[in-house]
């Protein structure tokens, strides 16, 4: 095999991976998911009734999210990858201010109010994937409504 | 850049949905591209070329600080 067709070879397999989208069916699959566990998590952050399912329902939301990002339009052409690409940069760049700048505000709240008890914490892991996730889809189908 | 999308699909009588479906997009992207908040590819621009049968640079044109 001569070494161009394995980098043609190669690059189509990672263009097609890259590239790879659930059918639009998957999106109901993803919203009911993440609307199931949305409820759940706030009110057990409010009452605090089960403490052992917020992991699971945690990673309920994110799956819910993924599924939704992933999958396709009803139809899917040029403007709409484009979207969705200007969709992933914004939540890209926007992720990693908020997890940059969010612990530095909550660091300077704490040593302001209670200065002997202030520590500084990073974001957790399942914040960050929330908010990456969260605010692509969000703004996905904002850029969306906006091109109607 | 400016475009004759609308005029021209007024002389053939077809609607935004009638020229998604030809050309086989959404009625978003015919919508976005008339109202020049879209800049169609290579590939959509000749397949409107090749249904008005006009050329490329006929249906659409560079804005005067674009040239």
């Amino acid at each position: 095999m001569k070494k161009e067709s394995i980098i043609d070879c190669e690059r189509n397999s990672l263009e097609k991976l890259s590239k790879y989208q659930l059918p639009n069916s998957f999106k109901k699959i993803g919203f009911g998911l993440f609307w199931i566990g949305l409820p759940f998590l706030l009110a057990n952050k409010l009452l605090g009734f089960a403490s052992g399912l917020t992991l699971f329902i945690k990673y309920e939301i994110l799956i819910g999210l993924l599924i939704v990002s992933i999958s396709k339009e009803k139809v899917e052409d040029e403007l709409i990858t484009k979207l969705r690409m200007q969709s992933y940069a914004f939540a890209f760049i926007s992720g990693v201010l908020f997890s940059l700048v969010l612990p530095v505000i909550d660091f300077l709240f704490d040593f302001l109010f209670a200065r002997s008890t202030a520590i500084f914490n990073s974001m957790s892991d399942w914040s960050i994937l929330w908010m990456l996730l969260s605010v692509q889809v969000f703004y996905f189908e904002l850029l969306k409504r906006l091109h109607k | 850049m400016k475009n004759r999308i609308k005029i021209e699909r007024t002389i053939l009588d077809l609607t935004q949905e009638d020229l998604a479906n030809k050309l086989g997009v959404s009625r978003q992207t015919i919508n976005s591209i008339e109202k020049n908040r879209y800049v169609p590819s290579t590939v959509l621009a000749l397949k409107l070329s090749n249904l008005f049968k006009k050329t490329v640079n006929d249906i659409f044109e560079l804005d005067d600080e674009e040239k």
